[in-house]
């Protein structure tokens, strides 16, 4: 087990490489790197353009600006004054050697910037996955045992409802119902955006209240799409040759449930969780656009349309990182779910 | 099946109960017994004189009068609370940085070091000058090269440090330097040739040629080239080499204005609380709060919930609703901006417009076959009506402008005339060439809805069309990045353009900015080389006497008109939502928050 863990890391650091080299490329073909500078015209022009390009040292080729942003530019000399002869050593120290670079539109280090946002997206994507599996789990295997019930017909027929809910329709319908119209006729309300009231001040009951409408709009469409597929797992190991074993042995309804029917419907589940989880730290765009929720998806994509490279690849790379740490969790959490399972 | 959860429909009234009681428990808003007002009011500044003239005649700048120490303590901070919404983020608070809209105007809170300001109607008024520099009073030398300021000398930063000349000169190295990436350098590298600090509040600027738009580039907020402070950034400078990544840029903690910065979170909120010592006096409100709200339909929620008390660009198709509401007024600011119809003058065999288009008869007509009042009353809901000139809402602007009027009749008279006769299947004709015109705009909803209209006008009057649009980031492409119409891939192309605002200068009609394989990020898209024009605007970029360049601009405004070089659908005003509890908020199109120490809110 072991090695295969050692294996898998080893394995992990030339996918990295060969993901930050495609991101950069695309990422470098994405759109006018000094939009941001711009005002309302929209476009740097003349001379400025030509001295910015200097200075952000976007005038090098391709390959070289991927080199400085792996290991720096302070063991080369760059030309700061503009007479094409370079002369100055550079101060960037490059990802390997930790430094993720400055952010061309905010200036500060991107590091900075993202530890600002995590806290902010970690607690609403795990407050919603939090959610989603427990009533996932919960509307699931409830439909299955009673298959075809009242029950069950009702909450298929909202499953499909919410599966196919936009995501902007379903938030922006919460804001209004729960937001504009409830406050109108006095009864209690949830606030429309943001992660707390200024005049209140940052404190955990502000920040809970202000939770509960994106955490509803995350969670109802995952959990529609969930439940479904708990659902489905459960009928079918329900219907297997051992629980109707084990249910002739006499044992509890609840232990042929969670001992027996859970662990084995359990495992696609995990598979599912395994890859959200890798994606936790990319935040939900849309839903925290729409709240003012200051995370991680909302960065990406503020700094994504003003093209600022810095700050996308550091996003990028974390996901990664992320994302194949994830999968060799789900990897080995297999091994304890399933004891068929055996890596070398 | 047995049952396994019998207590299950307990379990779903449970949570359904959690979730009531949540929100009931939710924190009021609204603070629950509001702290008692202090009894003596910090005193009224004398208002800010009533008639500048547009000649700027030395105007009195703002007298504090001396406020009376309060004879009770000040509320509790945090209780009178503006909110102001953002559909974007600042990128950061250094304006040197950027030129984002969104981060300039929040100058005039914490960082109101601008030599001059401009008030609602868009009229300059001295703020940090003691007045405004003319030939009369001295301020600028007969030949108009060199400007003297003299600084007010009661204004100190936050720490207790006056502002002084030296704060503009380093301002003006910072720009200058090669070690810093700032977003722009104009005026600085074209047209100044040196800054100086004559003694602590005289500072003297020398140009190169006579520079008209001076009162809105040079250490203006219009442009974001104010004083920094040199007692804070100078030594950041001198220990990393440069002020890129100084803190300051962040937080700048080191203000002057009516709110100093207090915090920002990124992708949520900045505050701003009054500054007790400024120098007109302290604000009546304590806090500037500004959300960052980026969805727009998010905004409009928050706006109709009252959860924000002023809201900036407001789409027109939202105003009836809002005003509905009764809780808010909707305000159109002036900032320049008007929605116009370019002509593809060009003859150049790559770039050339239709052949009818050169005849200023033919465009005269096309005008007149369109109901611009009628549109602008169906799509933009009456809100606005079509600009006279370029400079409308400015003091540059012509009052003897006459508009263009709705008459189709005189308009097929016009065409036929012109030699354009309609031909079998109803489209104008001469020579063998059809007139059919190609119009571009952008892919705006408002923009597909106007061209719909003018498509089927004109086919009354017998013009053929052809619509084309294009992406935003496409259409404003340069004639280097092969810009549809930068090459004159059109005929008649729409979209909403402005003059320096509020400087009148413009060089879109220069003839040396005609885009060409020379000259790739030439900006005259409409391919317009008129000697006499060209000359007028060539003397107005040097004419630093207003008056005589008011003149030079009405001059330039009859040519337009006459020839018919440019016309406006509609005026593109700024829309702004405020709150009636409010009072005092007056927007300018140049500077926005310059009065924001006058603001009131009522509870």
């Amino acid at each position: 087990m072991g090695r295969y863990i050692i294996r898998r890391l080893l394995q992990a650091v030339p996918l990295l490489f060969v993901i930050s080299i495609i991101v950069f490329v695309l990422i470098m073909n994405m759109g006018d790197p000094l939009v941001s500078f711009a005002g309302r015209s929209g476009q740097v022009k003349g001379k400025d353009r030509e001295r910015l390009i200097r200075q952000l040292g976007l005038d090098q080729p391709i390959y070289v600006q991927y080199l400085v942003w792996l290991v720096g530019n302070d063991w080369m000399k760059i030309d700061v004054d503009g007479d094409g002869i370079p002369e100055t050593n550079g101060t960037r120290m490059g990802v390997l050697r930790g430094d993720l670079g400055t952010s061309v539109v905010t200036r500060q280090p991107v590091i900075q910037m993202i530890m600002e946002r995590l806290p902010n997206t970690l607690l609403l994507m795990v407050t919603a996955e939090v959610v989603i599996i427990a009533f996932a789990l919960f509307l699931g295997i409830t439909s299955a045992l009673r298959q075809y019930s009242w029950y069950d017909n009702i909450f298929t027929g909202l499953s499909f409802v919410g599966y196919s809910m936009p995501v902007p329709l379903l938030a922006l319908g919460l804001i209004y119902i729960f937001g504009v119209y409830l406050k109108r006729s006095g009864l209690p309300y949830f606030p429309t955006v943001g992660m707390f009231e200024p005049s209140a001040g940052k404190t955990w009951e502000q920040i809970l209240w202000h939770l509960v409408l994106p955490v509803a709009t995350l969670s109802i469409i995952s959990i529609a799409a969930y439940s479904r597929y708990i659902r489905s797992n459960m009928l079918e190991v329900i219907g297997q040759d051992y629980i109707r074993t084990a249910r002739a042995k006499g044992l509890m309804n609840r232990t042929i449930l969670f001992k027996h029917a859970l662990k084995n419907a359990a495992l696609p589940i995990v598979t599912l969780i395994g890859l959200d989880l890798g994606f936790l730290m990319a935040g939900a765009l849309v839903t925290e656009t729409i709240f003012s929720w200051p995370g991680m998806g909302r960065l990406f994509y503020d700094h994504a349309v003003k093209s600022d490279l810095p700050v996308l690849m550091g996003i990028l790379m974390l996901i990664s990182v992320s994302v194949v740490f994830f999968q060799l969790l789900t990897d080995i959490t297999y091994t304890f779910l399933d004891p068929r399972i055996r890596y070398q | 099946m047995t049952r396994v959860f019998t207590k299950r429909p307990i379990v779903l009234v449970a949570l359904a109960a959690i979730l009531l009681i949540a929100a009931a428990c939710a924190p009021a808003t609204a603070p629950t017994a509001a702290p008692a007002q202090p009894t003596a009011a910090p005193a009224q500044p004398t208002a800010l004189p009533a008639q500048p003239t547009t000649a700027p005649a030395p105007t009195e700048a703002p007298q504090p009068t001396t406020a009376p120490a309060p004879t009770q303590a000040p509320s509790a901070s945090g209780n009178k609370v503006i909110s102001i919404s953002y559909t974007q983020e600042p990128n950061n608070l250094n304006p040197l940085y950027s030129n984002q809209w969104f981060m300039y105007n929040l100058q005039d809170f914490y960082l109101a070091t601008g030599l001059i300001t401009f008030n609602d109607k868009n009229e300059p008024l001295p703020w940090i000058a003691t007045e405004i520099p003319t030939v009369e009073n001295g301020g600028i030398t007969p030949d108009g090269k060199v400007i003297t300021f003299k600084l007010r000398d009661d204004v100190k930063w936050s720490d207790g440090e006056p502002l002084t000349a030296d704060d503009y000169v380093f301002t003006y190295q910072m720009i200058m330097s090669d070690k810093n990436t700032v977003a722009s350098r104009d005026p600085f590298d074209t047209a100044v040739e040196k800054v100086e600090a004559k003694d602590k509040n005289t500072l003297v600027v020398t140009f190169k040629e006579p520079f008209a738009p001076w009162m809105t580039k040079i250490f203006s907020h219009v442009n974001g080239t104010v004083a920094l402070p040199k007692h804070i950034l100078e030594p950041v400078f001198q220990k990393n080499g440069t002020i890129d990544n100084a803190d300051w840029n962040r937080a700048p903690t080191v203000g002057i204005g009516p709110f100093l910065f207090k915090e920002w979170e990124t992708g949520s909120h900045l505050t701003f609380e009054a500054n007790p010592n400024f120098w007109l006096g302290k604000p009546k409100v304590d806090q500037i709060f500004i959300r960052i709200v980026p969805d727009d339909s998010a905004q409009l929620a928050a706006i109709k919930a009252g959860d924000v008390d002023i809201g900036v660009f407001i789409s027109p198709s939202d105003v009836p609703d809002l005003e509905k509401l009764g809780t808010l007024d909707v305000a159109k600011v002036q900032s320049g901006y008007k929605e116009l119809w370019n002509f593809n003058l060009s003859t150049d065999e790559a770039t050339k417009g239709h052949p009818a288009l050169q005849d200023a008869n033919v465009r005269r007509a096309l005008v007149m076959a369109v109901d611009r009042d009628k549109i602008d009353q169906e799509l933009l809901y009456g809100l606005t009506k079509p600009a006279l000139t370029f400079w409308d809402g400015m003091p540059q602007a012509d009052p003897t402008i006459q508009p263009i009027k709705y008459d189709p009749e005189g308009a097929k008279k016009l065409l036929d005339d012109a030699g354009w006769k309609v031909g079998a299947d109803g489209i104008r004709e001469k020579d063998g060439v059809k007139l059919k015109l190609r119009y571009a705009t952008t892919t705006r909803e408002v923009r597909k809805n106007t061209q719909a209209i003018v498509q089927q006008q004109w086919k009354e009057v017998g013009v053929d069309t052809e619509l084309i649009n294009y992406p935003s980031d496409v259409f404003f492409n340069s004639y280097g990045d092969k810009g549809p119409i930068a090459t004159g891939q059109y005929d008649i192309a729409e979209w909403s353009d402005a003059p320096n605002f509020p400087d009148p200068d413009t060089s879109r009609w220069l003839c040396s900015e005609i885009p060409s394989d020379a000259n790739p990020p030439g900006g005259n898209w409409e391919f317009l080389c008129d000697k006499e024009l060209d000359a007028l605007f060539q003397k107005q970029a040097q004419t630093v006497d207003a008056n005589a360049r008011t003149e030079l601009f009405h001059q330039i405004q009859k040519i337009i008109a006459d020839k018919v070089y440019w016309v406006s659908i509609w005026d593109d005003p700024d829309l702004w939502t405020i709150s009636k509890k409010l009072s005092n908020v007056k927007f300018s199109g140049a500077t926005p928050f310059w009065n924001s120490y006058e603001w009131d809110k009522s509870q």
